[in-house]
Order: C-alpha cells, then sequence, then structure tokens
C-alpha cells in the first residue's frame, strides 16, 4: 500500500491552507500528524480522505491518482473519522458501526451477517462490544470516539485517516486510545495517520511525525527527532525543555 | 421491519375501511352490496378518491418531513420548511384575488407553480457554485415564507368576500371535493418520488452523519442532495395543491416512527409513509364527523390526534 501526495496546494477563498505538500504513506505506520491549528493538518487529511480535491497537484493510491478511483472503491481503501462526527438522531452503537460497511453495500441492498460480524469484530477491537446495543447520545466522549473508531474499522480498510481523535478526552482517555491506535497498525498492518495539535500525544505512540505549519510540511521525522528543544523552539516558538521524553514549558 | 410494516399496513387498512363507511350519509355496506346507486355514487366518487387522496397526502407530507430531517440534520424541519407551502399559498392566494377561484383547476395549477417557483428561488438563493449549504437554505426557506405572507395578506384584502371562504379553507388544509384525477396525479407522483428516494436511501441515511463523512464512504452528496430536496419539494408542491397546507403530518409523523423504531432513514422512509397516510385519513374522518354538517379544517385534527400520543411517546423515551 501506498499513498502519495505529489505537490499537493490546496486554496480557498483566496487562502492558500495547504503549500505543495509532496509526502508518502507505506503500510504498518502509525503516523502522526502534528501542529498548530489552522496549520492545515485537517485539509491533508481531507485531501487524503478524498472529501476534497487538491487546487494543484495530485494524490496517489497504489500508483493510481485519486481523481481516476471510483469513489466507492476508494473508500473501501481508505477510512476517514471527521473531527466531529455525531449522527443527527439518537442510534444504537452497532447500527452505527455497522453503518461503516456502506461502500460494500449495493444499492438497494442492506447490512448482511457478514457485515454485522464485521462490525462486531470492530467494537471488539476497540473494547466496546459492551457498548453495541447502547445508545451514542447515553454514553460518554470516550465512549463515543471509540464507536466511531470501530465504525472506521468495520470497513476493513489499509488507510485510516483520523482528525483530532484525541481532542475532548481526558487524560486517562487520550492513553486509552493512543494505544489502541498503536494496537490496531500492530494488529491489522494497516496505517493510521492521526492529527493532534498536542506534540506530547503526537510523538508519544507515533512511529513517524509529520509537522506541519502555515500550511506548509515543516518536517517529517521520527519522533526523537522532533522532540527537541531547538527543533520544537524554531518550530513553534516555544521555549521548553525535554523530561522523561516529554515537552514541558520552561 | 416487516413486523412494524405490517401493523401500519394494517392500521392504514381499519383507518380507510373506518373513513370509508363513515361521513354526512352514512354508508352501509348491504346496500352497496345490493347495488343501491345512490350509495355507490356516494362510495366511488366522493368518499373513497376523498379518502385515498388523504391517504397520498398524508404519504406524501411524511416521506417530505423524514427526507428534509435527514438531508438538513434538522430534527425540526418539516416539508415546509423550504418555503414549499408559502409559494404554494401565495400562487393561490394571488389567483384568488385576481378572481380566478372561479374555474375550476386554476387555484391548484396556479399554487403548484407557485410552490416549484419558491423552491427554485430558495435553491438559488442557498448555492453557493457547485454547492448547495443547508444553513442558506434554512434561512432562505424562513425569508422566503415571511414574504409570501405579505403577499397573502395583500391578496385576500383585495379579493372578493365570496371567493375568501374557498381560499381560507384551502389555507387550512380541505379534501372537500377531491377527485379521481387529483388522486391518480399525485399517486403517480409519490410512486416516481419513493422510488427516486429508495434509489439513494443508502447514500443518504450517510449524510446523518455530515456531510464529510458521507463523501469519504463514496457517497456522492451533492446529487443526493438535489433528487431528495427536487422530488420531496415537488411531491410537496402536488399535495398541497390538491389539498391545501396540513400542517404537522410532515414534522410530527417522522419523529412518532422514530420514537417507536429508532432506526435509519431506509426504515423511516416506509414507515413514515404508511404512518403519514393513517394520520391524514383519521384527521380527515374526524374533520367530517365531528360537527354535523360542517367541515372542520383537518390540520386542527392531525394536531390534535398526533400532539397527545406523540407527548405520551416522548414522555416515555427517556
Amino acid at each position: 500500500m501506498t499513498l502519495d501526495l505529489r505537490n499537493v496546494s490546496f486554496a480557498y477563498g483566496g487562502t492558500h491552507a495547504l503549500c505543495d505538500i509532496t509526502v508518502s504513506f507505506g503500510a504498518n505506520q502509525l503516523v502522526a500528524l502534528a501542529g498548530p491549528n489552522g496549520s492545515g493538518k485537517s485539509t491533508l487529511l481531507k485531501l487524503a480522505a478524498r472529501v476534497a480535491h487538491p487546487s494543484t497537484g495530485e494524490l496517489f493510491f497504489d500508483g493510481r491518482a485519486l481523481r481516476d478511483w471510483p469513489a466507492k472503491d476508494y473508500a473501501k481503501q481508505v477510512g476517514y473519522l471527521p473531527q466531529d462526527t455525531e449522527p443527527a438522531f439518537p442510534m444504537r452503537a452497532i447500527d452505527v458501526v455497522v453503518s461503516g460497511r456502506a461502500p460494500f453495500l449495493g444499492r438497494f441492498a442492506w447490512e448482511g451477517e457478514s457485515d454485522f460480524a464485521e462490525a462486531r469484530k470492530a467494537l471488539a477491537m476497540c473494547d466496546a462490544t459492551h457498548l453495541a446495543e447502547r445508545y451514542l447520545d447515553e454514553m460518554s466522549g470516550g465512549e463515543r470516539k471509540r464507536v466511531f473508531l470501530a465504525r472506521v474499522l468495520a470497513g476493513t480498510p489499509r488507510v485510516i485517516l483520523l482528525d483530532e481523535p484525541l481532542a475532548a478526552l481526558d487524560v486517562a482517555h487520550v492513553q486509552q486510545f493512543s494505544k489502541l491506535l498503536r494496537e490496531i497498525v500492530d494488529r491489522t498492518g494497516s496505517t493510521v495517520v492521526f492529527a493532534s495539535h498536542d506534540l506530547n500525544w503526537a510523538a508519544a505512540y507515533s512511529d513517524r511525525m509529520l509537522v506541519m505549519r502555515g500550511g506548509v510540511l515543516a518536517l517529517d521525522a521520527p519522533p526523537r527527532d522532533v522532540m527537541r528543544p531547538d527543533v520544537v523552539a524554531e518550530l513553534f516558538g516555544f521555549d521548553a525543555r525535554i523530561t522523561d521524553g516529554w515537552l514541558v514549558p520552561r | 421491519m416487516k413486523r412494524a410494516i405490517a401493523i401500519l399496513v394494517l392500521l392504514l387498512g381499519v383507518s380507510i375501511a373506518l373513513a370509508i363507511s363513515f361521513g354526512a350519509t352514512s354508508l352501509s355496506w348491504h346496500a352497496i352490496l345490493g347495488g343501491d346507486e345512490t350509495a355507490r355514487t356516494i362510495l366511488f366518487r366522493i368518499r373513497l378518491p376523498r379518502v385515498l387522496l388523504g391517504a397520498l397526502v398524508g404519504a406524501t407530507l411524511a416521506v417530505a418531513g423524514v427526507t428534509f430531517q435527514t438531508l438538513l440534520r434538522n430534527p425540526l424541519a418539516d416539508p415546509f420548511i423550504l418555503g414549499v407551502s408559502g409559494g404554494a399559498a401565495a400562487g393561490a392566494a394571488t389567483a384568488t384575488a385576481f378572481g380566478l377561484a372561479a374555474y375550476r383547476g386554476v387555484v391548484p395549477a396556479i399554487a403548484f407553480v407557485g410552490a416549484c417557483g419558491a423552491t427554485a428561488a430558495v435553491f438559488t438563493l442557498a448555492r453557493r457554485r457547485d454547492y448547495v449549504d443547508p444553513t442558506r437554505l434554512l434561512l432562505s426557506g424562513l425569508v422566503l415564507n415571511a414574504f409570501f405572507s405579505a403577499v397573502i395578506l395583500i391578496s385576500f384584502s383585495l379579493s372578493k368576500q365570496s371567493d375568501l371562504t374557498a381560499a381560507l379553507r384551502w389555507m387550512m388544509g380541505t379534501l372537500f371535493g377531491a377527485g379521481w384525477s387529483d388522486v391518480a396525479l399525485l399517486g403517480v407522483l409519490l410512486i416516481v418520488v419513493i422510488t427516486a428516494l429508495a434509489f439513494i436511501a443508502n447514500d443518504l441515511r450517510m449524510l446523518a452523519f455530515g456531510e464529510d463523512d458521507a463523501r469519504s464512504r463514496g457517497v456522492n452528496v451533492e446529487r443526493v442532495k438535489w433528487i431528495g430536496f427536487g422530488a420531496s419539494s415537488i411531491v410537496t408542491g402536488a399535495a398541497v395543491a390538491v389539498s391545501g397546507i396540513i400542517g404537522f403530518v410532515g414534522l410530527l409523523v417522522p419523529h412518532l416512527i422514530r420514537l417507536i423504531w429508532r432506526r435509519d432513514f431506509r426504515f423511516l422512509l416506509p414507515l413514515s409513509a404508511l404512518g403519514g397516510a393513517t394520520l391524514v385519513v383519521l384527521a380527515d374522518l374526524l374533520a367530517r364527523v365531528a360537527v354535523n354538517a360542517s367541515e372542520l379544517p383537518i390540520g386542527a385534527f392531525t394536531a390534535l390526534l398526533g400532539v397527545p400520543f406523540f407527548l405520551s411517546l416522548l414522555r416515555r423515551s427517556r
């Protein structure tokens, strides 16, 4: 599996959200997309999820340009969780998760037993089996995030794109969720790319960090090469020291 | 799903049977089967088309309601929210002011044109390049409805007293004078629209999670919006043209169904259609027989029947 962005730029309303991004993703990686709010992380994920198309440049999946992929076929390869997903009406977790099978359904088809089996497998992987029959609006933020991650997994994607999955979670849930992402990569061999504006958490469990700044890809390196006082000071203007691998304000 | 449909089909059947049996003149099945000409005329020329039209109008409004609620991700959306009713009413009121009420079929035709015009206007206003913005859509509908209210008020002030009664009755919703041509027209249109909605149902229910999410699942969001809004608006326009403005069905029925069977759009579409049909048939029956020798507005009875039922369900659901 390869996902390539070649000289990709994206502009809307006269502002450049992304500027000449060239980056490549292979299989079996946990990639953190770091950078301050408004640095272009969400836009990059949207382009990779085929939710929007680049103004210039081109994206390729397995060597084939994204615009040449039929929408449903691409959706089977790449799963995407936007920042705030919430069904407009109350739904049970199992129904939410099984709706992740949509790209596999024919126009008039309903989810069958194999789809529900896939959904239950995804719930189990997210440690959310006990939530299956519960309604989403009765759950905590952390439980809901796990259900939505299961929904993405139910589509058995090879690339999983998550936009700020750790935001709005408390510390214990952030850790639990980060470990879960690690497990998914290790167990399914798929690649997870998650955006986070929290450098520490972005670094804690990832194999690779992409640091965005002002729509530009400023750095593509392993976490240990990013989490250095001099690098952080240059990229973010943040005066910090490192204690036990964590950035702490000086 | 099958059980839910069976229950609602049974309910609708019973309602239709009741609605056919009762009315200003009581019909005995014995007389009809015995070949009584008067009884047969009342049944086949007056009551049956009226009851069937009521069922179709109710199904239409509920189907449009559940479609709008899903597309706009807004539980308060109803079939009239995009100005369809306002456009139709403004058309009908203007036609009445010009004294066209005397010609049969003219007012409904102009009402339909008004409904389509209003929908087109709302879409033009809400459109940004190739994208329809739901918030702008709601806002445009709201503002256009206010504009149409002004047109209606002015038209009514200029209308002849004798024309006003019929115009007012239409504004309150009525199935009085329904004929087979109305039934055929709305019936065919409704079948086409439900087929179109079934065609996009798998995609449409994904919109409940937001447009970006649906797009990432391979859904052609803009096409789904055009088909969904367009089909629902046109059939609503036709329903309003033949029956006037029957409020509450489109808002209430999908919620009622959702309170009992909390499932996605693919379930709600057929169930809402059956529920809406039942509600309007029963409301029309009550409107006809509640007060001897006078017709009350159906819209009042859809609310009178629906509200207590709805509130009791709402109280029980957490």
